[in-house]
């Protein structure tokens, strides 16, 4: 019995420990030391492993990034679209996780430049009547009434609510639970960034399915945002400063290009106006 | 709070009370016969009947209802031989019948429980002296112990309707817009999501609120021979 009590005194005396511990790091992040919220379930932007190791494009951002400004980077794993609601909530201090620059995000926090831009696209089966369309308009117009699957809380997502408003939409929390609903013919089309969706062609599922060859760019619709950015509290404009110099010595340099090439196999690094 | 933003999220968010109330009345009917049958199984003497009811109660009680979830919805949904049977890519290939089907299994698990306390607490006597009436195993299941099961059962009953109309809201993170996931999508709109889950927090109370007072009702009805 006696035992048995120490024992239950060291455990409640650990969980103590433990509970103080998480929480002195989440509140007061060292100096010198940057906190980078990634979404992890994104390849090959981010991808967590089981053991909270981060890889991808935007890991080689985010350490490029830390490099630049000579501070030590830890990521924080989190879904997409608690993103946002994070950084304001203070868990960690900025967001790298592929995430475009919108009008409607801009009010909730502040970005810094647009460091890389991709193309948007659809992907569908190779027999669909859609694998054809060539006409970006033509292909709204025909998605009235298809079910077209996106991910939660994206670009895509506001993209689809406005311009095809007639098609019937399904979000998903992650990719890859769309990328199931897309193989087993649940959805009819994904919408979503061209690098993500050519990952999900290259594996064994999605040898049924194709590009629609219409590149969606943010210069058709403006929902789309302008291009890639950090995301940064809207109060610390002193570390905005610093990481938009880093950034654009990063693009300028060629060391963003050089992490494009190794994930996406094409450079899709944005210049700084 | 703004009210701007409580006039835009209302009525989308009743779109999706309809869904939510959908979702509950399907489940509940299923779970609550699946559940009685389950029950008067894990009753009987046949060990084979009893062991399966002891079985079924435990795997469905034992795991998380977000996991039961996926396991229908993403799991089964990439079987081929599901997808290719009409009957059953009905059930797991439409979300809401998915919703439904799992919510139904897991309903129909606590049911049995519930009930069978109901059971267990009637009098021996009552069934030997129906029985020495005359009334066959059916009538005296119908007319004696049933009503009398029902009525101890029906306030840990109502507790299990309050889970089931909660437990609607995993069926958002399997595409089902219900409340929550009308929620989830205005709020990844606006970001308002203090006012956002303010309303779909009060939608499920409201719904809550009529359930359990139906209950109180229906518990004073059945025992009305009581003095109060």
């Amino acid at each position: 019995m006696l035992n048995k009590g120490n024992q239950n005194m060291k455990l409640k005396s650990l969980l103590i420990a433990t509970f103080f511990a998480t929480g002195l790091t989440a509140a007061h992040a060292a100096e010198g030391e940057l906190s980078i919220g990634t979404e992890g379930e994104y390849p090959p932007w981010s991808m967590a492993d089981a053991a909270g190791n981060v890889t991808g494009f935007d890991a080689d951002v985010g350490n490029l990034l830390c490099a630049k400004l000579e501070m030590k980077c830890h990521f924080v794993v989190q879904a997409f679209d608690g993103l946002i609601p994070a950084l304001k909530a203070k868990r960690f201090d900025i967001i790298i996780s592929g995430m475009s620059i919108t009008a409607e995000r801009k009010k909730q926090i502040n970005f810094s430049v647009g460091y890389a831009e991709l193309a948007n696209m659809f992907v569908v089966k190779k027999d669909s009547d859609l694998a054809g369309v060539k006409d970006i308009e033509a292909l709204l117009t025909s998605l009235d009434g298809r079910t077209v699957g996106v991910q939660a809380g994206t670009t895509h997502a506001h993209f689809m609510e406005k311009r095809a408003s007639s098609a019937v939409l399904k979000t998903y929390d992650t990719l890859d639970q769309m990328q199931i609903d897309l193989a087993s013919g649940r959805v009819e089309a994904a919408f979503a960034d061209s690098s993500a969706l050519q990952d999900f062609l290259g594996r064994p599922d999605g040898k049924e399915f194709q590009f629609v060859d219409v590149k969606v760019l943010s210069t058709f619709d403006p929902t789309l945002g302008e291009g890639i950015g950090v995301g940064i509290a809207q109060e610390n404009t002193e570390l905005k400063a610093r990481i938009d110099k880093a950034l654009c010595e990063m693009v300028a340099d060629g060391s963003i290009g050089k992490a494009s090439q190794t994930w996406f196999k094409t450079d899709i690094s944005r210049p700084c106006q | 709070m703004n009210f701007e933003l409580v006039f835009l999220a209302v009525p989308t968010l009743a779109k999706g009370l309809r869904l939510t109330a959908m979702l509950t009345v399907a489940s509940v009917a299923i779970g609550f016969n699946l559940g009685l049958a389950l029950a008067v199984m894990r009753l009987s003497n046949n060990r084979a009947l009893s062991g399966f009811a002891k079985g079924y109660s435990t795997v469905f009680r034992g795991t998380p209802l977000l996991v039961q979830l996926f396991l229908f919805y993403y799991g089964l949904g990439q079987l081929s031989f599901v997808r290719d049977n009409p009957v059953l890519w009905w059930i797991v290939g439409d979300g809401a019948h998915c919703a439904v089907t799992a919510l139904a299994l897991n309903t129909a698990a606590y049911t049995s429980e519930i009930l069978r306390g109901g059971l267990m607490s009637i009098p021996g006597g009552l069934v030997e002296a129906a029985q020495a009436c005359g009334m066959s195993r059916l009538l005296c299941f119908r007319r004696i112990t049933f009503p009398l099961a029902i009525r101890q059962a029906l306030p840990a009953y109502g507790n299990e309707l309050v889970l089931v109309v909660k437990g609607t809201s995993l069926a958002s993170t399997i595409t089902v817009l219900e409340i929550t996931g009308h929620a989830k999508r205005l709020m990844s709109q606006t970001y308002a999501i203090l006012e956002i889950f303010a309303i779909a927090g009060l939608l499920y109370l409201l719904i809550n609120l009529v359930l359990i007072t139906l209950v109180r009702l229906l518990e004073a009805h059945l025992t009305r021979y009581l003095p109060r």
